[in-house]
């Protein structure tokens, strides 16, 4: 299950929801990312969040697709939130349920690798000082390239 | 008029198309799902278990229609130009009416890819509602339309859908592929999204196909050169485009109705 909302989400009712009526799970490794209140700059006092409607739902569905082939998944529920968000706000959700923790561990991990790299979303940060862009990050390309050699 | 997937001999074979002309091929198909008035209303209000139920069917059909080759042995592998996946939920009838329709500039139809996408899109709303309803029926799975090819166009003798009342289908942010007829369909829809939007100053902006030296995203980005030289912002090597919604590069093709992106390296998550 892939969403995209400008509304808050609750990480432990989607891990019940991926969860419900199976006993077959034997691992839920559940991610959520949060909004800092420093990053380029400090200071943020808030950050806006935009993406391209279709094409996000798109590239997400295939990022989850891959990791499903990749490792034996039970289920993922993957939650991105857009609009303005303030410090602390719960931003990324992604769940992964599988029989086996190392599958559920390595899945979550590639998927938010991937979703840094691929999905179409843009942020700008708002900081005392102005408002500005976050540039892409070397570091998130190298640790999705992680997953091209295995 | 004979069956050109069977051989002399009667077997099954794949038609080879390397001589064929290319064309521009387009095909629109069509099916419904019925339900209870009740699953009608809960997916119209997003009150499903399964979350948001259209963006996820559309979704389905695009990646279906793409994948067609996989599932219909002897179809051949396309470079879709375009695929649209449109739901219509018809209160009356108590059903939602699915519309795919696929577009290539190449040497053989895409009807089986629109039928596809309408296939599975209606599949998939019955897997997304099932746990509700399992009365639903999936029905009158059938080509609207096809044109461009040898066999040439062609056109189902029936009246159009009854235009009833329209329930809005989705919200804007979530899982709308823009597709639909735009007010002039011999243009190309250019986008520009996050920073890139900013230092431009333009978010949309639409140009005539005939406008550009060659059909595709470099001949373009001259155009928009010549339009505002500004634009040079798009040789930067950070600035990546997308071609209805699939990303693409300088020598993607444009055909009339695309819808080309433009914008800076991705920073979510």
């Amino acid at each position: 299950m892939i969403r995209i909302q400008q509304a808050p989400f609750d990480a432990g009712a989607e891990q019940l929801a991926l969860c419900e009526g199976r006993s077959d799970i034997g691992a839920v490794v559940c991610f959520t990312g949060l909004v800092r209140d420093f990053n380029e700059k400090p200071d943020v006092e808030a950050l806006s969040l935009e993406h391209y409607p279709g094409m996000t739902e798109a590239a997400l569905a295939q990022i989850v697709a891959e990791a499903e082939q990749r490792w034996p998944l039970d289920g993922v529920r993957l939650i991105h939130r857009v609009g303005r968000l303030s410090p602390g706000d719960a931003i990324v959700l992604v769940a992964v349920a599988s029989a086996h923790r190392r599958a559920a561990f390595e899945a979550c991990d590639f998927i938010m690798d991937y979703l840094k790299t691929r999905a179409p979303f843009w942020k700008k940060e708002h900081t005392r000082h102005g408002d500005y862009w976050v540039a892409e990050r070397t570091t998130d390309k190298h640790a999705a390239r992680r997953w091209e050699t295995v | 008029m004979s069956l050109t997937h069977l051989n002399a001999r009667g077997e099954a074979h794949m038609v080879d198309v390397a001589d064929k002309q290319e064309s521009r091929r387009e095909a629109v198909a069509a099916g419904s799902i019925s339900m209870r008035p009740a699953t009608l209303a809960l997916l119209a209000e997003g009150g499903l278990p399964k979350g948001d139920v259209l963006a996820t069917a559309r979704i389905a059909g695009i990646q279906a229609a793409k994948r067609t080759h996989e599932l219909i042995p002897l179809c051949h592998q396309l470079a879709l130009s375009k695929v649209s996946v449109d739901f219509r939920l018809d209160e009356q009838r108590s059903c939602v009416e699915v519309t795919a329709s696929c577009r290539l500039n190449g040497r053989t139809g895409v009807e089986m890819e629109a039928l596809t996408a309408v296939s599975v899109a209606c599949l998939t709303l019955y897997d997304m509602c099932k746990a509700v309803d399992k009365d639903m029926q999936i029905g009158a799975i059938r080509l609207l339309s096809k044109t461009g090819g040898k066999s040439g166009d062609y056109r189902r003798g029936e009246a159009p859908p009854s235009t009833g009342p329209q329930i809005v289908t989705d919200d804007c942010y979530s899982g709308e592929v823009s597709l639909g007829p735009h007010a002039d369909s011999r243009s190309v829809r250019v986008k520009c999204l996050a920073e890139l939007r900013e230092r431009l100053g333009v978010s949309e902006l639409e140009i005539t196909l005939a406008s550009l030296a060659r059909p595709d995203v470099a001949a373009l980005k001259s155009a928009l050169k010549v339009r505002d030289a500004n634009f040079a912002l798009l040789e930067e090597g950070r600035i990546l485009c997308a071609v209805n919604q699939v990303m693409g590069g300088d020598d993607t093709p444009l055909t009339e109705g695309d819808e080309v992106a433009f914008f800076p390296p991705v920073t979510g998550g």
